[in-house]
């Protein structure tokens, strides 16, 4: 008597379930073709904003990401063995320019008495330019 | 602008802990009730607030998963830290979903192999919110 109401239940959990996640991605395609105004800005959109950003800035990031950050990142900065894709970050400019500056516990060195502020900057407004 | 963009990301944070907590303490009430002695009027309980914690942990995934969507602006997979965020939400909203529908369709009337069978579900279905909270962390704090 229990297994019958148990294999009922299973099967209207499976629809459910189903239901729920291809509901999911149904909003997910609807939600992909809202207007973007009520949308938040991905990060790497209102980072772009945080600051002006110059050639000449975009141009030394890139010759300090080849002296510091190639070797493990990649000289395309898509990722190796040591470290990750750097492209299309999504986390702000100023979340970056803290990794870069006091580095990640047991995965990356602090940057802080090689790079000031301002060629941190400089590297941050590269690495936003990799998409 | 209708809707302020900044309230999703504050709404995921704001409703994403409940069904991951409530995902984890019906593991643990009905974890506890299983092996509870049955003469005991404290196995009823343990298995009552199971019962109630899975339907609210279930309906509680609806909120987090749609401002999560928002948030991103409709990815479902990503890359890095928000792909394996994803590869761990996805399971375990389809199994808590699921979960609780069986939980609010059977009630008291389960067998003790279909019992136990819903209990390695549930701890399994814990265990992926517990992998999806994680890696929402590193999201914030590592990525």
């Amino acid at each position: 008597m229990n297994t019958s109401i148990e294999v009922s239940a299973l099967r209207s959990s499976l629809l459910a379930a189903l239901l729920s996640l291809g509901g999911t991605g149904l909003a997910a395609i609807a939600i992909q073709a809202l207007p973007g105004s009520i949308l938040p800005p991905t990060y790497s959109e209102a980072s772009l904003s945080e600051t002006v950003v110059t050639p000449e800035m975009v141009a030394k990031g890139q010759e300090y990401y080849g002296m510091s950050c190639s070797h493990c990142h990649g000289d395309d900065a898509t990722g190796d063995d040591d470290g990750p894709n750097l492209h299309d970050l999504r986390i702000s400019n100023a979340r970056i320019a803290v990794a870069i500056k006091k580095g990640i516990k047991d995965q990356m060195p602090t940057f802080a008495k090689k790079y000031n502020d301002a060629q941190i900057k400089a590297l941050v407004s590269y690495l936003r330019t990799l998409r | 602008m209708l809707i302020d963009p900044s309230i999703w990301p504050k709404m995921h944070g704001a409703s994403v802990h409940f069904p991951v907590a409530l995902a984890m303490a019906a593991a643990l009430f009905d974890g506890l009730g299983f092996f509870w002695p049955v003469s005991s009027p404290r196995k009823v309980q343990l298995h009552s607030a199971g019962y109630f914690t899975i339907i609210l942990g279930a309906l509680g995934t609806f909120p987090a998963v749609l401002s999560g969507l928002f948030m991103t602006k409709g990815v479902v997979l990503g890359h890095d830290a928000l792909l394996f965020h994803h590869l761990f939400v996805w399971p375990a909203f389809g199994l808590l979903v699921g979960l609780g529908v069986w939980r609010a369709l059977v009630g008291d009337k389960v067998s003790f192999r279909g019992f136990t069978a819903y209990l390695v579900v549930l701890f399994l279905t814990a265990g992926l919110m517990g992998g999806a909270g994680y890696w929402g962390g590193e999201l914030i704090l590592n990525s």
